[in-house]
């Protein structure tokens, strides 16, 4: 799979405040990026970076293993924050705009309209749009040169349920068509259900990387109690331990590879203790954002 | 270079405001410059003696050569209407964002900047090319010697008025850069000649070699105040080499501090 981003080091202070500090990060071609993390963690920031507006403090980063240029951000369709028009001008005129920024064919325009469903309403001044519709025309611009990468900054933000679900569609269909797609968002619902890699940022610190598809899987947490006073030593002692924690007075059992609750029990069982209390947690993406957040503190 | 200037020009084309201004400005250089008779014939109403002393049927106004340096001056009052469009056209780009997303969608900061810059300079084309039709027009109606080298002597005033009104709106644009917000722009703009007048008049008394050097002061000498000869006194009837000079040097540096502070800032 060939890189089409590496971020290397990339740094950014505002006076004292840094708001992005020494991130390193690779993106692989295909894949749906997810970037999370809470309001000020530098989110935009790192993306205002790699799309030429914020100056990098320091660091470095390369667009297809290219130093970033004018040229290749016409590559890269973006949409950072809200979407940003002239007013004045029609979607139409607005787009035509964009393409000539862009050089690329103004043919490019009815079809992008066609995706997002504005066709209707081409005609009509920018500012007579719904928010909706504004982030419907936004996608379609950053889709107007056909580009192999798009970034997604908080598309949903300040969307009805419907318009989410819209743009959520509009996603999935993009990301169909074999495109590498960076999404920052702090709507976790969101990622799991369209990324396949995530990035979580805290305080301008990467704090973790993998795939979605970890989540669910891999290591399994269960909720155990019981009314014996040497539980946590007992717990330890299991072979599918992994790790132990309290919380809300129970103990938490993070386990091993290919064990399950039903083994924790079982063990418990043998040795003659039954448990109160035994759940296994689903995790979602929020509950690993939650505790991935706590553990970089 | 044309794919830049193409770029503005439909940014703006389909703008009211752009339209509403620059209509006003290109219809005002036309009543303002043709106008010129009968604000003679008022001041002799008005001003006691002033129709006697001179007869105003024989001051030259639309004569060629003078109404070159007539024209080209007096409408040089105008530019300010202009340079508020700049200002507007500009300042929009920070409080739409648009600027921003022109970056991300693909432009260097350079060519940004060198789209409105084109603008400029099309604008003052324009201008320029307006005021030479209606001189020529003018002249040609009221003057009596039409031998071609007599006409055109004195023609050096169109490319200094030109200077004249690139240089301001070199200004105007870095002005917008800096101050990002229209309303503080504008009364800025509004304000720097009397800025300018202050300091200048304050230090006039010890160092008045500078005054020269100062940027709207050089962009006014490009075309000296011509009117005095009307009065019988010397005046400058020619386009001097050191202000165009001086001119050049701060047109250059308004439009590369715009590029320096546009390469450095966080859109």
């Amino acid at each position: 799979m060939a890189t089409v981003l590496s971020i290397q080091n990339l740094t950014k202070h505002f006076g004292k405040i840094q708001a992005v500090n020494g991130l390193n990060l690779e993106v692989q071609s295909g894949q749906v990026f997810g970037v999370l993390g809470p309001n000020g963690s530098g989110k935009t920031t790192t993306l205002g970076m790699l799309m030429g507006v914020t100056n990098p403090t320091s660091g470095n980063f390369y667009w297809f293993g290219e130093e970033p240029t004018p040229q290749l951000r016409r590559k890269i369709g973006a949409v950072l924050e809200h979407p940003i028009f002239y007013p004045y001008l029609s979607g139409q005129k607005n787009l035509e705009l964009n393409a000539m920024i862009k050089q690329c064919p103004q043919e490019n325009i009815p079809k992008v309209l066609e995706l997002v469903e504005l066709a209707e309403r081409k005609d009509d001044k920018y500012k007579t749009y719904s928010l909706g519709m504004k982030q419907r025309l936004a996608i379609a611009s950053a889709l107007l040169n056909d580009p192999t990468v798009l970034i997604l900054d908080e598309p949903t933000n300040g969307l009805d349920p419907m318009g989410i679900a819209e743009i959520r569609e509009i996603i999935r269909k993009i990301a169909a068509s074999g495109k590498t797609i960076i999404l920052a968002s702090h709507l976790l619902d969101e990622v799991q259900k369209v990324c396949t890699h995530f990035a979580v940022l805290k305080r301008g610190n990467m704090v973790h990387t993998g795939p979605v598809g970890d989540v669910g899987g891999g290591a399994e947490t269960v909720e155990v109690n019981a009314d014996v006073e040497n539980l946590n030593e007992v717990l330890l002692s299991f072979s599918g331990t992994a790790s132990l924690n309290r919380e809300n007075g129970m103990y938490l059992v993070t386990m091993r590879d290919g064990f399950h609750g039903k083994d924790l029990n079982r063990f418990l069982f043998d040795k003659h203790i039954v448990a109160t209390h035994l759940v296994t947690r689903k995790k979602t993406l929020e509950k690993q954002f939650l505790e991935i957040l706590a553990e970089s503190h | 270079m044309l794919q830049l200037l193409k770029i503005d020009l439909k940014k703006l084309t389909s703008y009211r405001t752009f339209w509403i201004i620059c209509g006003l400005y290109f219809f005002t250089l036309l009543t303002a410059s043709a106008s010129g008779m009968e604000f003679l014939k008022w001041l002799a109403r008005t001003i006691e003696g002033f129709g006697q002393s001179i007869n105003i049927d024989r001051i030259p106004l639309y004569h060629f050569p003078d109404v070159w340096q007539n024209l080209t001056w007096a409408s040089g009052l105008l530019k300010i209407m202009i340079g508020i469009m700049v200002l507007i056209s500009i300042t929009n780009e920070y409080s739409y964002r648009t600027i921003r997303q022109n970056i991300i969608d693909g432009l260097s900061r350079k060519e940004f900047l060198v789209s409105k810059i084109l603008t400029n300079v099309l604008l003052s084309v324009l201008s320029m090319v307006l005021i030479f039709l209606v001189a020529l027009v003018t002249g040609l109606i009221y003057s009596s010697r039409l031998d071609l080298s007599y006409m055109f002597s004195g023609v050096e005033f169109f490319p200094a008025y030109f200077l004249e009104v690139f240089a301001f709106l070199s200004f105007a644009l870095m002005l917008g850069i800096f101050v990002q917000r229209s309303g503080l722009s504008i009364i800025l703009l509004l304000n720097s000649y009397l800025i300018e007048l202050i300091i200048k008049e304050n230090i006039d008394d010890y160092v008045p070699g500078l005054i020269k050097f100062f940027p709207l002061e050089s962009i006014s000498n490009l075309v000296p105040l011509p009117f005095a000869r009307y009065a019988f006194q010397q005046i400058q009837d020619y386009v001097s080499l050191e202000s165009v000079g001086i001119a050049l040097v701060w047109t250059f540096l308004f439009n590369y501090f715009s590029y320096l502070r546009l390469k450095r800032s966080d859109l």
